[in-house]
């Protein structure tokens, strides 16, 4: 599924790179807030959610290519983080839910279109 | 080689993760394959934390060769009081500070062993420690053998040759008394398997069938419920399976239906290139990756029915899976989706099977056979190729842009598709035509699943990593292929002169193998 449309679907407010959202496909999230498992878990297609909102975020997806960070809440999150996820090109959105409801719902949009044909 | 230092300063988050992005840079610009670009890029970014957390200050010095990249991370600190402990997950002694950033986990010098192929700690309590971590590098898309499954024996072997001629990557060769194949253009069709009349080749894996129970799930592929005669039917084999312990068999025809309509779909709405091949054929997919890497685009990203099946219904409960034919026994096995020993071969299950069903007197079973071609869907053309002379055809046809007009491709290297498999024993032609309503599966599961990894090119063909060698390489061939007969006669142990020369080329093989060559020199002399 396509970034854009799990923020839609999630009434996520997307932040930053928003074009670049239309064109990345998300398979699976990762939610975790410790660094070393987002870095080792991340990938092209994973989206990750965290609690964590600081500016290292942004460069650990940078380095492993994740699909975006989404992070859980509502609310604005510090604008080190903002400025971060902009300069790495990275879609950055805040999902209304807590984390959760979040994963809840993620699994839900993902799991079914991860089996395309039904 | 070449060297690269950074300087890191302890405690500056605000740099932390520099000298990893830089690394990640060169590696993706010297074309080292994408994995091993992420696992040098966590041990990397876990080595500089370190330093960011614990450390004053430290270096972070990269040596890069062509095969391998060695990194040293030496910082000025307070060094580890025990080495052993701090080895462990989840042992952690960075500040607060860290731990509010997300850090201080206890799996950092852990994730750099774990992504790492050489590593080395050293620490002086009160001076500082120093990292060293090497990783080999591959070039992208190097091609990492997945195996075969087509077993040899070369005793029964009479060196008839057959499995040299049909096979259609020339991956067969015949010398010190039997077959050998050359895994790297191995593509797992089971031609060779279908063309030995000695049983010198059969497809790999246990003898005689796993343990089972009540709980065991077992996939088969439908066309093996259409190989026992005309008054055998689905039905029959059913309850006979039932009987030798398998009472739960899912059969692959709606996973087979789930697909096709998957890739419809994925034509209509998604496909970026036409004509869009439908991945129903494992065999068909490594034929692509190796010999039209053009088209790799082309197909459609889903996993095959039967690796779809394991992966799915696979959970808690043993699954054994039939695989028809070896290109099927390397994908279930490759993508980890079963244990090699829950792989079983058709002729072990048909055994088991003939006593209970050859037993008692039947009548022909009712047939309402299904239509053949695939179904229609909306305005999508759909060219049902099967056979692999066709698909051969078919896809340097594509390759070339000349199939216009065609949405999507369903290629089998099996003449009929899978009912044609080497490993089965009915007429392919009449086991699809006795081929009734695939029985229902007990519950509504069967669906595409998408691949997470992109089908990658199989450098099977290609003569040398080294593009200026392999060109050099491939002119050798081209002379020595021009002083051999032409003859293809095979007795070389080659399938044909050309690859012959290419065995030579490529110290395969002695020239003197060749008959015809010795006595054309010594005409010439």
């Amino acid at each position: 599924m396509r970034l854009n449309e799990v923020a839609e679907k999630l009434g996520a407010t997307v932040l930053t790179h928003q074009d670049k959202a239309f064109r990345v496909d998300v398979q699976h999230i990762y939610a975790g807030d410790r660094m070393s498992n987002l870095l080792s878990e991340g990938t092209e297609t994973t989206l990750l959610v965290t609690n964590l909102s600081n500016a290292l975020l942004p460069r650990v997806a940078e380095l492993v290519d994740a699909a975006g960070i989404c992070l859980v809440n509502g609310g604005s999150p510090d604008p080190g983080v903002i400025r971060a996820a902009d300069e790495h090109g990275i879609v950055l959105m805040v999902s209304p839910e807590g984390m959760f409801e979040t994963c809840g719902l993620l699994y839900q949009y993902l799991g079914t279109t991860r089996s395309a044909g039904q | 080689m070449t060297t690269d230092t950074y300087s890191i300063s302890g405690g500056d988050y605000e740099k932390a993760g520099y000298a990893a992005g830089r690394l990640k840079e060169k590696l993706k610009r010297i074309g080292v394959e994408k994995d091993i670009v992420r696992r040098a890029v966590i041990a990397a970014y876990e080595a500089e934390m370190n330093v960011v957390i614990h450390a004053r200050k430290g270096t972070f010095q990269v040596m890069l060769d062509t095969d391998r990249v060695d990194v040293q991370v030496k910082d000025e600190g307070p060094g580890i009081a025990d080495i052993d402990l701090a080895m462990q997950e989840g042992f952690s002694t960075a500040p607060a500070a860290a731990r509010e950033l997300g850090f201080g986990a206890g799996m950092g010098l852990p994730n750099i062993r774990k992504n790492s192929d050489l590593f080395t700690i050293d620490s002086t309590l009160g001076q500082g420690t120093t990292v060293t971590f090497a990783i080999h590098l591959a070039p992208l898309a190097a091609y990492v053998p997945s195996g075969t499954s087509v077993r040899i024996t070369a005793a029964s072997c009479r060196e008839c040759l057959s499995c040299l001629r049909v096979c259609p990557t020339h991956a067969v060769r015949a010398r010190d008394g039997g077959p050998r194949i050359l895994e790297h253009l191995c593509i797992d069709c089971g031609l060779c398997i279908g063309s030995c009349v000695t049983g010198a080749l059969t497809m790999a894996g246990r003898d005689g069938l796993p343990e089972s129970s009540k709980e065991t799930v077992l996939i088969v592929p439908s066309p093996f419920l259409f190989q026992f005669g005309s008054q055998i039917g689905p039905a029959e084999v059913l309850d006979a399976l039932a009987e030798i312990g398998f009472p739960d068999v899912r059969v692959t025809g709606e996973w087979e239906d789930a697909l096709r309509e998957a890739v419809i779909k994925f034509a209509r709405e998604e496909a970026a290139a036409k004509p869009v091949f439908s991945p129903v054929c494992p065999a068909v997919v490594n034929l692509i990756q190796m010999r039209f890497p053009s088209l790799l685009t082309n197909v459609a990203p889903f996993l095959s029915p039967v690796e779809a099946m394991c992966r799915e219904l696979a959970g808690n409960r043993r699954t054994v899976v039939l695989a028809v034919c070896p290109s099927q026994r390397t994908a279930i096995m490759s993508a980890g989706a079963a244990a090699e020993s829950n792989v079983i071969a058709p002729s072990m299950l048909r055994q088991a099977l003939s006593p209970i069903l050859s037993a008692g007197d039947r009548s022909t079973v009712a047939r309402s056979p299904e239509s053949y071609e695939p179904q229609r869907q909306g305005e999508e053309t759909v060219l049902l190729v099967s056979g692999m002379k066709h698909v051969i055809a078919v896809l340097e046809k594509a390759e070339n842009g000349l199939l216009g007009g065609i949405d999507i491709i369903e290629p089998y290297a099996c003449e009929q598709g899978c009912f044609g498999s080497p490993l089965l024993s009915e007429d392919p032609f009449i086991a699809r035509c006795r081929r009734t309503e695939a029985p229902s599966t007990r519950e509504k599961l069967a669906k595409a699943i998408r691949r997470t990894e992109p089908l990658s090119p199989r450098a099977g063909m290609r003569l040398d990593e080294n593009m200026a060698e392999a060109i050099e390489k491939l002119a050798k061939i081209d002379a020595m292929a021009k002083s051999l007969p032409g003859k293809d006669c095979a007795r070389c142990g080659a399938p044909t002169c050309s690859a012959f020369a290419e065995d030579v080329v490529l110290g395969r093989a002695a020239k003197d193998l060749c008959e015809y060559l010795g006595n054309h020199e010594e005409q010439a002399t």
